[in-house]
């Protein structure tokens, strides 16, 4: 079958959540995907929250997919492209002594 | 034959094809149950146990023993996965309308079932003998309904429920309908219920459900990671308000007599509605999950 046109799809892996400890998002499995983007939105934030990108071969077990950290102290929304990942996704955040945040997170993949 | 009929010919549909969804293309309209909110966006007014139906997904029903799994006849499933916490609910919901009254036909193969627990023991009520497994009493439930608004206001939803276990982790292996309406945000706004997150948004107290038919025990395949594609066909008929039938595998039951509640008063701008949802509901701390291969719905008008 054809596929003259792409593919997207975006999961709403948290909504409004308050976060005061360090916690990961469930597990997303986009094995269709060949690229993927998360967006998070702090609606609130108190103090620095830092996200990172885990992959996972099963959704059982993760590993961090990279360096890259991405942190947010003040409401707003930050974005960060994902590639070359199996098929499971997961952001991993990590909530500074203190901090707290109230959270939308994105999970939008593109095949 | 085409390759299209090919797929069609699981099925057994009525003479009006309303939507046939393989998911090796996109999610075909299923999508994430919400609750409502105020008229301004504020996500924090919706109901607790409304606001957390997680996004499907889809599947290659890959496992961490055997890697991908596939589906029935494709690549790619809708995966529902609940949260690992008990009595936390996944949905996939598709919304139609009618353009007629008449018989209604929901068909699909799935597969079910809870998550591998690797390298650590969860609190099961069936032990390991090398047949039977643990994960097998980690399923909850699921079920398959509408939500359906005709004729004036009139509003009803045909349910039914394959209940694994109870909420102790028994097995129970039964099907089950509510003899209640689905509480409505409309519902808590006029101070008729207050759910805490976790509860059975379908019905929410366990007493407002009822058996029918004799217990039937799945194909469940021994270990967490094996699936397995069971097929179901459920008829209902919206001229009567009525359930019809429901047919698993090679086992068909007479609904007719199975009730189906409307609500008691009379919603506006739901003119005509034809909404279908499934949904898992897992009974202990371990994520459930309930794949769909494929889905057809179809109707005699």
């Amino acid at each position: 079958m054809r596929h003259d046109m792409r593919s997207t799809m975006t999961a709403v892996l948290e909504r409004n959540t308050v976060v005061r400890e360090d916690f990961a998002t469930e597990p997303y499995e986009l094995p269709w995907a060949q690229e993927a983007r998360f967006f998070v939105q702090a609606l609130e934030v108190d103090g620095p929250l830092t996200f990172r990108t885990e992959i996972s071969p099963d959704g059982l077990h993760w590993c961090p997919l990279d360096d890259a950290e991405h942190g947010i102290d003040s409401p707003g929304l930050i974005s960060w492209p994902v590639h070359a990942f199996g098929q499971w996704l997961r952001v991993r955040c990590t909530v500074g002594p203190g901090a707290a945040g109230k959270l939308r997170i994105y999970l939008v993949g593109k095949g | 034959m085409n390759v299209n009929e090919t797929a069609l010919s699981k099925y057994n549909p009525l003479p009006r094809v309303l939507c046939f969804d393989t998911f090796d293309t996109t999610t075909h309209g299923w999508t994430e149950l919400l609750g409502n909110y105020d008229g301004r966006g504020d996500l924090d007014t919706v109901d607790d146990h409304m606001r957390d139906f997680r996004p499907p997904q889809l599947s290659s029903c890959s496992f961490f023993d055997v890697g991908t799994h596939g589906t029935l006849s494709g690549n790619y499933a809708l995966k529902l996965a609940t949260r690992p916490y008990p009595g936390h609910t996944a949905t996939g919901i598709r919304r139609l309308t009618m353009a007629g009254r008449g018989r209604v036909r929901i068909e699909t193969h799935f597969a079910f079932k809870a998550e591998a627990t690797v390298g650590h023991e969860a609190p099961a009520s069936v032990a390991w003998d090398g047949n039977r497994h643990p994960s097998e009493a980690q399923f909850g439930a699921f079920t398959v309904a509408t939500d359906i608004c005709s004729d004036g206001g009139v509003r009803y939803h045909n349910v039914i429920r394959y209940q694994n276990t109870n909420l102790d982790g028994e097995m129970t292996n039964r099907w089950m309908y509510p003899v209640v309406p689905e509480p409505t945000p409309r519902d808590h706004q006029e101070g008729k219920f207050a759910l805490p997150y976790a509860a059975d948004f379908t019905a929410p107290d366990p007493d407002d459900w009822r058996t029918f038919g004799e217990p039937l025990e799945m194909c469940v395949n021994e270990v967490p990671t094996k699936i397995n594609w069971h097929y179901l066909r459920w008829d209902i008929d919206t001229s009567t308000r009525s359930n019809v039938e429901l047919q698993l595998n090679d086992r068909v039951m007479d609904m007719r007599d199975v009730p189906v509640p409307l609500y008691p008063d009379r919603y506006g701008t739901l003119d005509n509605l034809l909404n279908f949802y499934f949904s898992v509901r897992t009974h202990c701390g371990i994520r459930n999950f309930l794949f769909l291969d494929s889905i057809l719905i179809s109707v005699d008008w």
